[in-house]
């Protein structure tokens, strides 16, 4: 038996196949725990679970504030429990403790209250106007869509799974959820909140497991009404085609590769430290993190000696000590990917101007093979290191000379996803940030992401937003009801459309 | 841009037609948490600007062009396999293993010879640990 089981139809139990898995503590390499391994004929009980209780349980049919009151009542346990899944959270997935307690546990929770006030807030019912002839009162009701998958990914274990559940079952769906294979740990803390807030059986049910048929399964099983994924966007692209086969709703969060523009008018201090914060964050495991950083050539060299004299200061070590920046990366074969990167732009030509390597100092009981120094290149927009998303400590600085080639540099990627801009001319900095072609643009900030704000990506970074009350919506079927409010035949087009005899 | 695999590579996508019963197909993709790596899937339509770029025992390889752009002629890229973990949905990934890209001839990074900058070492830390109390300004964060 795993010590981390399934949940499906409101019981923990294992995988049919009794397979279970290893996951690791990335920082140690030492094995935390054994997870049952679920396959396809799991992830199909799941969706008929999921299936079951959306069309015969309670959920769909409580009223949005009586839902919120659960949702709330999920927020309040893993608000209770914070100091205990930060660290599950930070053990498993390799980042800092500070990171787990000030963004993945407290953004989960504020994630289900802010879905909680959709719930009530949100209108089910819109008054769509009167149509003259025929005389008509038109409605719009927002409904659930039923069984929703969701796939989430390694690097915000917990908070992924909490955008995922949240708005699902805010709006009155169930969900099937499957969180990445190296972190499942969180998840199931997750899992564990709603099943003491004591959602009905069903209503969400949780899959673990490398995802190669459970995933599939999750993604085009019939009875499935939408799939949502946060991932790369070649298994966004996998997830759309499996999906296509019963014409899901579809929602993707998938990769990036933003730019963070330092206009020669900004505060350099400022600007320095967050660009540092826009890629360094998590070691660059952020799908929005800016890991281009386009630098005004007016004030270029200074910026770059900021940078590079910083990234130094930047503390690396046991990832669950509260005065460490970087942990590891969340496997080694994240730090080989690193390297391969970085190998490549210096086979392209890039200039290195700090890092590039593993640490060599790092405390006895750490594993030296999952950390990376921040690394910084001096790099041309088309190399592969600034085409490419890395997803590890490296960041690309590329000079320009005015704005216009800015925005250009910018948007000269497959992806769309965040970006920056850092000036002190306000209305400067929002002329650049609407010709930007990304889901989120931060002025003089970086990685500000609110539940109640959307999120999502242009181009290759994704299809529909997440958060707010746009991605509530994202979660509700569009019903229009038309009401024919006349009383006899002269009320009515059908008789002269059709025949005055019917 | 010309990718092979390796027998390693092979073996494993050997394994794969033999469980799935669908036509096969490699895709190098790219971004987030795979970075650019080779997937392996069942009934896949590779894109509008994919083209096929390799084969591994058999099974066409296909990447996109923006990604042909950047490896253009015969790079060497090999497809490999790792005892790892992967959350691609890739077939092999049933099998606790993934497929990786490789530089030229299949060999593995040289670690010794990579360059390191001269700039200071960040500080490393395994001690006893202090109060794990937030700072101050992380706990009066409040987002709407």
């Amino acid at each position: 038996m795993g010590d981390a089981q399934l949940f499906i139809d409101g019981a923990w139990g294992d995988a049919q196949s009794g397979e279970t898995f290893p996951t690791y503590a990335p920082s140690t390499g030492e094995k935390i725990a054994d997870v049952a391994k679920a396959g396809r004929e799991d992830a199909a009980r799941a969706v008929q679970a999921a299936r079951k209780a959306f069309d015969e349980g309670p959920w769909p049919k409580m009223s949005g504030k009586e839902r919120a009151e659960k949702l709330r009542a999920v927020a309040d346990i893993i608000n209770g429990r914070s100091a205990e899944i930060a660290e599950i959270e930070a053990r498993d997935g390799g980042g800092t403790i500070k990171k787990a307690m000030f963004a993945d546990v407290p953004g989960a929770v504020s994630t289900f209250q802010a879905f909680a006030d959709c719930a009530e807030n949100e209108p089910d019912i819109i008054e769509r106007g009167e149509s003259p002839f025929p005389p008509a009162k038109s409605i719009v009701r927002r409904e659930p869509f039923g069984v929703c998958s969701g796939i989430v990914p390694w690097n915000f274990p917990f908070l992924m799974a909490g955008w995922k559940i949240g708005p699902a079952i805010a709006a009155g769906n169930t969900v099937v959820l499957k969180p990445a294979s190296f972190t499942s740990l969180s998840a199931i803390e997750m899992v564990k909140a709603v099943e003491e807030a004591d959602l009905p059986p069903g209503v969400v049910n949780l899959i673990t497991g490398p995802g190669g048929s459970a995933g599939e399964e999750m993604a085009q099983h019939p009875l499935v009404d939408k799939v949502a994924f946060t991932g790369s966007t070649e298994v966004g692209r996998r997830i759309m085609q499996l999906a296509s086969g019963t014409v899901k709703k579809v929602t993707l969060e998938l990769g990036g590769k933003s730019a963070n523009i330092v206009l020669d008018d900004a505060d350099l201090d400022l600007a320095a430290a967050g660009v540092l914060w826009g890629t360094f964050f998590h070691n660059g495991q952020v799908c929005e993190s800016g890991t281009r950083a386009l630098v005004s050539r007016k004030i270029y060299d200074e910026f770059v000696g900021m940078l590079v004299e910083r990234a130094g200061k930047i503390v690396i070590g046991d990832n669950m000590d509260m005065a460490t920046d970087l942990g590891p990366l969340v496997s080694p074969s994240q730090v080989d990917t690193t390297e391969r990167y970085v190998k490549l732009g210096l086979d392209e030509g890039a200039k290195l101007l700090c890092g590039g390597a593993k640490p060599t100092n790092l405390a006895a009981g750490l594993d030296q093979s999952a950390f990376y120094l921040p690394t910084i290149f001096e790099a041309d927009n088309s190399m592969k290191i600034a085409q490419e998303e890395i997803f590890g400590p490296v960041l690309c600085v590329i000079p320009f000379d005015s704005d216009d080639e800015a925005i250009k540099i910018a948007n000269d990627s497959i992806y769309g996803l965040g970006g920056g801009v850092w000036s002190k001319n306000v209305e400067r900095a929002h002329s650049v940030a609407a010709s930007m072609r990304t889901g989120t643009v931060w002025i003089n900030d970086y990685h500000m992401i609110t539940p109640t704000q959307p999120f999502g990506g242009y181009k290759q970074s994704g299809i529909g937003r997440e958060l707010g009350d746009y991605g509530y919506n994202e979660y509700r079927q569009i019903k229009h009801v038309w009401q024919n409010t006349a009383t006899d035949r002269n009320g009515y087009l059908h008789f002269a459309a059709l025949s005055g005899n019917i | 841009m010309r990718v092979t695999g390796t027998a390693a590579a092979a073996r494993i996508v050997e394994q794969a037609k033999r469980d799935r019963r669908g036509v096969l197909v490699f895709t190098i993709g790219t971004g987030c948490c795979e970075s650019t790596a080779p997937f392996l899937y069942e009934d896949f339509w590779p894109g509008p600007d994919s083209e096929q770029v390799g084969e591994v025992a058999g099974v066409p390889v296909f990447a996109p062009e923006y990604l042909r752009a950047l490896y253009p002629g015969n790079d060497g890229v090999t497809v490999d396999v790792t005892d790892d973990m992967a959350e691609s949905m890739s077939i092999e990934t049933e099998y606790g293993c993934r497929f990786v890209l490789r530089d030229p001839n299949g060999l593995p990074i040289d670690h010794q010879s990579e360059q390191v900058c001269d700039v200071p070492e960040s500080v490393s830390a395994l001690r006893a640990r202090g109060p794990q109390e937030l700072p101050e300004a992380l706990r009066r964060v409040r987002m709407r």
